[in-house]
């Protein structure tokens, strides 16, 4: 067992830091602020070669691989989890299934300038009435000659506002429940695709979200992404993917938190000494490192078990409860260390404890990670 | 075509060093490593002006086994060879051994036209490497640089003085010491990352030296700097700031 | 007697170093020797501060840099083995030490912040680690070498009934260094280093206008306007020699005010020497408090119109 990252991860870890420092950090309070999506910022991301990390060169990735990814995620989110979330949401989400599914002609055509960076991709499963109950989707593609024609709405969907690429889940044959489902690859110009505005959100306020809605929305027959009715196995694949991501923009929420808490109560002064000297809040700052401990080394196996080819979908699951909660719970705890000031806008464990919450939510909320786990322990 | 050469060292990251109480001593026991903060300028000029003008850059460093992990990151940066000159006895030269020791290395192994290195290491900042090195090479050199320009065989190099710039003229092949301010580096991409591996690496050891490099210097101590201060504080009231300014009076600085 | 030496650049920097060489020489029971370069008046000066001997070295041709001189200062060294070198820290200075020390095959203590002598050794300290840190170190070899950044000591005066020998250094003075340009300095001259009192702009002022304050403040005071590395590096509020830190201005004034000064380490090492520091910022847990006499926490754009106030009542102004 080696616990140790290549020269390779901790450089890239580094060089994540540097940039965060350098161009993520002066802006991420003005992003949350203003709900702004610092475009300029993904220029560079793009230079970096972080939109397509995991992926071959050939279609334009970095060769690299998951934990790499990963660790690329959890740095970025530690700066701003917003910008963490659009860049996995972009390579778990909507690179991966074309990936996986796409025929090369799909690969050439759509994977490779979202692996370059020169084109964002979105993900599109969640509908106003299927959220979690993501198979009872209302959205139909019909094949009407050497087109699809898609009719529904998405909600909540990430990326959409900026998106050019969309992988959009929609029922072929509703009699057949889940096995009547499909994925299809929409590209941003399909006549009858309109995105809606962009949704106020309470945390990751620098990432995009809207409705998209289809109406008529017509592609081209290839556009089907797999086999006809293997969307629904297409979409839960994917997010168990997406799960590690997500639990490394927890962990990386978590780490700034501990940050930020260190650094506080070594020089907050109350009664004459730090509060770091008061046991109360050593044993805060001890529980949380612990726990972002714990939950490093579930969110590195899951990508290692992605990366041996190994099954991981409990992993994933397990690493996504585990992270998002201990998220949720300690930047918590990172408010309450800081006091007021820890409550007022600006300061960066107020915008960590709101942005932390939807680590819990998307991608599978804690119940339904809880529900993979189960079914893979009492199946 | 320039050939280059890029003096790197690689060192603990100050912000990782921690004091033990009162007895002022520095742990270092969980400290991180880095290229030194003005050696990376200095790779970034010798790679900007190869890919002006051509050539090649290789990045020669010194230092205990250990800092064999700064290869990859000195490589991602751009070079496309590094020397790596190491041995257990290496964790703490003082600067007229490093000099010495890549004088020796240099002389034997690489052809060069122009050497780069940092004005001074961000641990030790003892800026006296680079020059020492020109001194033992017999080649003339010019430190503290903010600007380079190559033309022919001649170097023109603008050096930020105290009391203004010097523009200095001089043939090739040469040593510079570069500041800060001379350029931004970059961050290496990914791909550059992963591609250091493949990049060759020249390994010596001092068994391969001739000299017998011994310290002129002794460090005697070392310690957390410390400032006795009073550190009363004040809030803004006028009553207060009366109080501070009394204090400024009875001190004897303003009058 | 092989010698304590002093070499700067120029002849204030020279006379700061005699008064410290006069300290050295005596206790290791040396004389002491000061270069002069291209100018013979300079020498007796230089006696009446205390030099017992002055090597006049030939003067520059306009077109050649300073440290042209090495060669011949290291075969003067290697005639009369110095027992102490110790040179002015200029940019030109250090360069020129690191390269005699490599001639000599000696040791060098660069940037050093005090040098005492224990046991016939230079007991030299320099900051390292970014300012974290006190290096003290001595040197092994002969002559044993410092350098010490100008305007570390006071200058030595001069006192009449001083003698000393005067060595004109004859040889030619090469070097494959040529001068093609220098450009002064374009700003107003002023030297914080020679200031009693500065006001410290930091990234707590919100525009460039603003300055204003901290200048009505120092000129009430009779003090300079300072600033920290970004408001001069980064945002081009004040002239580049008005910034204070590691990298840039080493300062000793009695008073330093810093307004909305945060306290990182790099710029409070280039303060510590100052006789009191007092800060305004509104972060109460910033680290400038730390590293200060008097804090005051609160909004300098609040505080500072205040204190002038309090200021002018004391002092009658």
């Amino acid at each position: 067992m080696d616990f140790r990252l290549t020269e390779e991860q901790e450089i890239i870890r580094q060089s994540v830091r540097e940039f965060a420092a350098k161009y993520i950090d002066p802006i991420a309070n003005e992003c949350d602020e203003n709900k702004h999506f610092p475009m300029e910022v993904f220029k560079k991301i793009a230079e970096q070669e972080w939109m397509g990390i995991p992926y071959p060169q050939e279609y334009g990735g970095a060769g690299s691989d998951y934990l790499t990814y990963v660790i690329v995620i959890e740095e970025l989110s530690r700066a701003d989890a917003g910008i963490g979330f659009t860049v996995e949401c972009h390579t778990s989400l909507a690179a991966f299934p074309i990936f996986k599914y796409g025929t090369e002609e799909q690969k050439q055509k759509y994977l490779v300038p979202l692996c370059k960076g020169e084109k964002f991709g979105s993900f599109c499963l969640t509908e106003p009435g299927a959220g979690t109950d993501a198979g009872s989707a209302q959205t139909t593609a019909v094949l009407d000659g050497n087109e699809w024609v898609l009719n529904g709405s998405k909600m909540f969907i990430s990326n959409s506002p900026i998106a050019e690429i969309f992988i959009v889940f929609a029922m072929t044959d509703k009699s057949k429940g889940t096995k009547g489902m499909s994925a299809f690859i929409v590209p941003r110009e399909a006549p009858g695709l309109r995105v809606g505005e962009h949704l106020n959100k309470m945390g990751i306020r620098s990432s995009l979200t809207a409705e998209v809605i289809f109406k008529d929305c017509r592609i081209p027959k290839e556009n089907l992404l797999g086999q006809e009715g293997q969307g629904f196995k297409i979409a839960m694949h994917t997010l168990d993917g997406g799960r590690i991501g997500i639990a490394a923009q927890a962990l990386g929420i978590a780490q700034a938190a501990l940050d930020e808490s260190i650094k506080y109560s070594k020089e907050r002064v109350q009664f004459g000494k730090p509060i770091a000297s008061f046991q109360a809040i050593q044993w805060m700052i001890a529980d949380m490192a612990t726990d972002i401990q714990a939950a490093r080394f579930l969110t590195y196996h899951a990508a290692w078990c992605y990366d041996q080819g190994l099954p991981y979908n409990k992993e994933a699951a397990m690493a996504k409860l585990f992270a998002a909660e201990c998220a949720a719970r300690h930047t918590n705890r990172a408010v309450q260390i800081h006091g007021g000031y820890g409550y007022i806008k600006g300061h960066k464990v107020e915008r960590l404890y709101r942005d932390a919450k939807i680590t819990e939510i998307y991608e599978g909320t804690s119940e339904v990670q809880r529900m993979v786990i189960a079914n893979n322990l009492l199946r | 075509m320039l050939k280059i050469i890029v003096c790197f060292k690689w060192v603990i990251d100050e912000a990782d060093i921690k004091v033990s109480g009162k007895s002022r001593e520095l742990d270092l026991s969980r400290v991180a490593y880095k290229i030194s903060d003005y050696d990376r300028n200095a790779i970034e000029e010798a790679v900007r002006l190869q890919e002006q003008l051509g050539g090649s850059v290789v990045a020669v460093t010194v230092g205990p086994p250990t800092a064999k992990q700064s290869l990859k990151d000195a490589l991602s940066r751009g070079p496309e060879k590094a020397v790596f000159v190491s041995d257990p006895a290496f964790d703490s030269l003082e600067p007229a051994q490093t000099a010495a020791i890549l004088a020796e290395v240099i002389t034997k192994n690489l052809e060069y036209d122009l050497i780069i290195c940092g004005e001074g290491s961000s641990d030790l900042y003892a800026q006296q490497v680079g020059p020492r090195l020109a001194e033992k090479l017999g080649i003339p050199c010019a430190t503290y640089v903010e600007k380079i320009i190559i033309k022919d065989k001649e170097l023109i190099a603008e050096r930020k003085m105290r009391d203004g710039i010097e523009v200095v003229s001089m043939p090739l092949p040469a040593l510079v010491t570069v500041m800060p301010t001379i350029n931004t580096p970059r961050i290496p991409s990914l791909k550059q990352v992963l591609g250091a591996a493949k990049k060759p690496v020249v390994n010596l050891s001092a068994k391969d030296l001739e000299g017998k490099y011994e310290p002129c210097l002794k460090t005697t101590s070392l310690l957390a700097a410390t400032m006795e201060r009073k550190r009363i504080k004040f809030t803004d009231d006028p009553q207060d700031i009366r109080k501070v300014v009394d204090a400024l009076l009875k001190e004897g600085v303003i009058s | 007697m092989p010698g304590v030496w002093v070499i700067a650049e120029n002849s204030n920097y020279t006379l700061e170093l005699l008064s410290k060489g006069l300290e050295i020489a005596n206790e290791l029971n040396e004389k002491l020797v000061a270069f002069s370069f291209g100018n013979e008046e300079l020498a007796n000066d230089y006696i009446s501060c205390g030099a017992d001997e002055v090597f006049v070295l030939p003067a520059l041709n306009r077109e050649l840099p300073f440290e042209a001189y090495v060669p011949l200062i290291v075969a003067e060294a290697k005639k009369e083995m110095p027992e102490a070198i110790i040179v002015c820290a200029t940019q030109r200075g250090t360069e020129l030490a690191s390269r005699v020390a490599a001639g000599l095959n000696t040791g060098l203590a660069t940037g050093c912040i005090s040098v005492r002598v224990d046991k016939g050794n230079l007991v030299m300290e320099r900051l390292v680690f970014g300012g974290a840190a006190v290096q003290t170190v001595i040197c092994t070899t002969r002559p044993q070498m410092a350098a010490i950044p100008p305007g570390t000591y006071e200058k030595a005066q001069p006192r009449e009934d001083r003698r000393g020998q005067i060595k004109v250094v004859a040889g030619n003075v090469e070097t494959k260094v040529k001068v093609v340009e220098r450009r002064k300095k374009e700003q107003e001259e002023i030297d914080l280093t020679e200031a009693k009192i500065i006001v410290s702009v930091g990234r707590g002022f919100e525009k460039q206008e603003d300055i204003s304050l901290a200048r009505e403040l120092a000129r009430l005071l009779g003090g300079e306007v300072g600033c920290t590395r970004p408001i001069a590096e980064e945002l081009h509020w004040l002239p580049e020699e008005r910034y204070m830190g590691i990298s840039g201005k080493k300062v000793k004034p009695d008073l330093y005010i810093g307004l909305g000064v945060s306290g990182q380490v790099q710029h409070v090492t280039g303060i510590r020497d100052a006789k009191i520091i007092m800060a305004v910022n509104t972060d109460e847990n910033a680290p400038i408090f730390d590293a200060a006499d008097y804090g005051i926490v609160g909004n300098l754009y609040d505080v500072v119109p205040k204190l002038m106030t309090e200021i002018k009542a004391a002092l009658n102004k």
